[in-house]
């Protein structure tokens, strides 16, 4: 049983434990390729750890992946401890396909630098509220139903999760380009590469949460600013 | 806090098993230049009594406050390891094992260089990753002095008796309205002559009357929750529901004997089963004038890869019944290879060759075929087919899973193998315990066996079950959640919700709704420190920082 020298495994106790954060994290050290490899369903020896994975590693792959990162580069795989084979061709089919993909940036049509502010831009979504709930009761939905006892299907939750995770990012990418200095929504449209009037309804939903204010009008075109806050109360 | 890390690195040879594939040497050498490292070293063994006590002596004379071991896995010798940097004097959890056997010298037995460089890496991650460890205290909590046995066969019969002898109470569910199992419908034991029947009514008349045992039969297993010391039990008694706390849990379910339907036109009269010709010679005098076996029917194939074990010997066994009750009648054994292992067991084969049992060589790509009244089977030796007269088949079927051995893996969180029985913690070193602890296994629940190793696996798991027992307090490894920022804890009960063993809770205190950790119940998963979106919680000894730094160890230098 003979596999690539490529991979450093980083042991858990289980793929529960796998923060999305810390997928983005790795990337934006440089790694090419993550696998994340858990039990069984049915057979996770701490019981739904790796229902919880799935879906952390989905969710973590599709907002990498609206920021430009090739998809490919995050698997999440299932092996038992006594499918040394198993594991094995996971392994060697991962390193391949990355090989395929070649290094980080590579594909992406990216420099290392520009792909790794995107990266942090997935990253802070990641870390958000909003996303980690949709997460935290995705499986529990799932099997049960929300609070009104409506289940849904896997695919209808993924398909809300694509609309959440795409409006965090764009939601979290102005914020942090406001970070920069104010801007205009024109100026935030283009650098974040959606359109206009898309930036603009991000930009009044954050003025709304009163997190986001207006720096001045230049010309005829307002520009925006983060609202600076009082650090939280301890 | 500051005070200054000092790390100890060893590196082991493990004989030839990392040394013969990796150069040790230039590993020691790299990890002196490590951040942190004071001191490096390369043993032969590094588990050998000398490797221990050099550990134990550089914690002391060189001060070191980390220890770090590049060796073989976690999962045998992790305990040991942080069992020597305890007698060290050193707190076991700032230690950290670097795995470059099974993760390199292993698996690049061809790439000396690039293994090497890999284990480089691991080594420098798991140095990057001690710097951060802190000291952690064992749980302790009560344990329930109380057992639970799940199966009345022979080896749960005499599991339970085991542990109630020992003064400990046991409850012990089956699901039919008797004990006894399989045994009971089988004639006489291989090798003693033991009628099967008498065995266990003598083994389930002392469960019924033993003072420690509580029996339950007709009962249904519901539901299982908890963790050693601490189980709670739901079970159903004709509709009665009842819970139960207990300590220990001894899985004796046993397996099923395979029914060939549609295999050498089964048909359960004149074609049958071992079993069922067990029931022909309980029933009355034997009729038939020739009898033909067949061996590893539905064994050994692309479905069931396994051997079955106890079927070479039931076929011996029961050749030499009929010999012996109706001496003119003939017996064909067709077998593909006959597992006559151990001293009775030969002594059996030959001893039905002696009263005339025909033993003939099948291969399986030529099966033997059942038509009226004759088996036709290619004969190996003739090169041709030959007829054997028939007016009796038996068909030697493995024993397969139990039915309920889905349900209660999953009941339980244990293990199944690829066949669907119930898989040991280690295949050599706890062949009797589950990989959860505080549960053991015996019988054929594992795997088929004879009554003799049932019952010698039933001890033992009684055995290794009263370890638990006999402590009364148990200590927990403290591998689990901490709220390491109440601050940053809001009470919003997600990770509550997530929490799959019902570790955490909410408590209003001074500062509001916080999570509070119940430590004994978490089995340190993580799911709540990677939930938490104010990284409240965090697992002692994979914090984000630990693990962080690892990854960061990796990349920063081959970036
Ligand atoms: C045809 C045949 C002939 C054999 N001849 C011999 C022989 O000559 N010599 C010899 O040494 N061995 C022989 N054996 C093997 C012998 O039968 C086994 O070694 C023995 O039965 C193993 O006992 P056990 O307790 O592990 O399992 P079992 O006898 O299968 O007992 C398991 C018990 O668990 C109960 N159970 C299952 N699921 C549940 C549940 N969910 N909840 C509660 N209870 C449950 C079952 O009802 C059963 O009572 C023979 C086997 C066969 C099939
Ligand atoms: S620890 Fe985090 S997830 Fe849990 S209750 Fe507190 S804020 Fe919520
Ligand atoms: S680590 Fe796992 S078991 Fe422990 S409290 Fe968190 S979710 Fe529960």
């Amino acid at each position: 049983m003979q596999y690539t020298t490529d991979v450093r495994i980083i042991r858990l106790m289980c793929t529960g434990r796998v923060d999305p954060t810390m997928v983005a994290e790795a990337f934006m050290e440089g790694a090419d390729g993550i696998m994340v490899v858990g039990c069984h369903f049915g057979d996770c020896h701490y019981i739904s750890g790796n229902y919880q994975a799935k879906v952390k590693i989905g969710l973590a792959s599709k907002a990498l992946g609206y920021v430009g990162l090739n998809t490919g580069r995050v698997v999440f795989n299932q092996c038992s401890s006594a499918e040394g084979d198993r594991f094995v061709s996971q392994v060697t089919a991962f390193h391949d396909s990355i090989c395929a993909i070649g290094p980080l940036g590579s594909a992406e049509n990216l420099s290392l630098p520009a792909l790794k502010d995107r990266v942090d831009t997935a990253r802070t979504a990641l870390a958000s509220e909003k996303l980690r709930w949709v997460v935290g009761k995705f499986t529990e939905f799932e099997k049960s139903g929300n609070k009104y006892g409506e289940k849904f299907t896997a695919h209808e939750m993924w398909r809300t999760l694509d609309t959440i995770v795409i409006d965090e990012i764009a939601t979290h990418g102005i914020l942090k380009e406001m970070g920069k200095g104010a801007a205009s929504v024109v100026e935030l449209a283009r650098r974040l590469e959606i359109a206009p009037p898309e930036a603009l309804k991000y930009v009044l939903a954050l003025q709304r949460r009163g997190l986001v204010g207006l720096a001045g009008v230049d010309g005829s075109t307002p520009s925006y600013k983060i609202v600076e806050r009082p650090a939280r109360a301890a | 806090m500051a005070e200054e890390i000092r790390i100890g690195v060893f590196v082991c040879n493990c004989g030839s098993n990392i040394a013969g594939y990796l150069d040790v040497k230039s590993l020691a050498e790299y990890a002196k230049s490590l951040p942190n490292v004071v001191l490096v070293k390369e043993n032969l063994y590094t588990c050998s009594e000398n490797g221990i006590n050099e550990i134990k002596a550089a914690i002391k004379e060189q001060g070191l406050n980390r220890v770090v071991v590049a060796s073989c896995t976690p999962r045998t010798h992790e305990p040991l390891f942080r069992g020597t940097c305890a007698e060290g004097g050193l707190n076991p959890y700032l230690f950290e094992m670097v795995n470059i056997r099974d993760q390199c010298s292993w698996v690049h037995m061809q790439e000396k260089e690039k293994g090497t460089g890999k284990a480089r890496d691991l080594i420098r991650m798991g140095v990057a990753k001690a710097a951060l460890l802190e000291p952690q205290e064992p749980i302790e909590s009560e344990m329930d002095p109380r057992a639970l046995v799940i199966g009345g066969g022979i080896a749960g019969m005499t599991a339970a008796l085991a542990l109630g002898n020992r003064g400990y109470e046991v409850t012990l569910i089956e699901k039919a309205d008797q004990l006894g199992g399989l045994l009971l419908k089988l004639d006489k034991l291989a090798p003693s002559g033991a009628d099967g029947c008498e065995t266990v009514r003598k083994q389930a008349d002392l469960v019924s009357r033993h003072p420690n045992i509580h029996l339950m039969t007709s009962t249904h297993l519901d539901e299982v929750n908890g963790y050693i010391g601490h189980f709670q039990v739901s079970a159903t008694t004709n509709g009665a529901k009842t819970q139960f706390g207990i300590g220990v849990i001894v899985v004796a379910t046993g397996a099923n004997v395979f029914r060939p339907a549609g295999l050498y036109g089964y048909d359960g009269s004149k074609v049958i089963t071992q079993l069922e010709l067990e029931e022909v010679f309980k029933s009355g005098p034997f009729a038939a004038k020739n009898v033909v076996m067949i061996q590893c029917v539905g064994a050994r194939n692309d479905e069931r890869k396994y051997c079955s074990r106890i079927c070479c010997m039931v076929a011996i066994k029961n050749a030499i019944e009929i010999k012996e009750k109706s001496p003119e009648t003939g017996v064909r054994v067709l077998y593909r290879d006959i597992q006559a292992y151990g001293t009775e067991n030969e002594a059996l084969f030959q001893h039905a060759r002696e009263l005339g049992v025909i033993f003939i060589k099948y291969d399986p790509a030529r099966p033997p075929k059942v038509e009226e009244g004759k088996v036709v089977v290619h004969h190996e030796l003739l090169g041709r087919e030959i007829d054997l007269d028939q007016d009796l088949v038996v068909l030697s079927t493995p024993l397969v899973a139990g039915d309920d051995n889905e349900a209660i893996s999953k009941l339980l969180r244990v293990s199944l193998d690829a066949n669907k029985f119930f898989l040991e913690g280690h295949v050599k070193l706890k062949p009797l315990d589950f990989a959860t602890d505080g549960i053991y296994l015996c019988g054929n629940a594992h795997y088929p066996a004879s009554v003799r190793e049932a019952v010698s696996q039933a001890l033992g798991a009684a055995a290794r079950a009263s370890i638990p027992l006999s402590k009364g307090v148990m200590s927990v490894e403290p591998i689990v959640s901490t709220l390491v920022d109440e601050d940053a804890c809001r009470g919003c009960g997600l990770c509550v919700a997530l929490c799959p063993y019902g570790a955490l809770e909410i408590v209003r205190g001074e500062k509001g709704r916080k999570v509070k950790v119940i430590p004994v119940a978490c089995k340190g998963c993580g799911v709540c420190a990677a939930t938490c979106y104010h990284h409240a919680l965090s697992v002692n000894s994979y914090s984000d920082a630990q693990i962080g730094e690892q990854i960061r160890a990796y990349l920063e230098e081959s970036a």
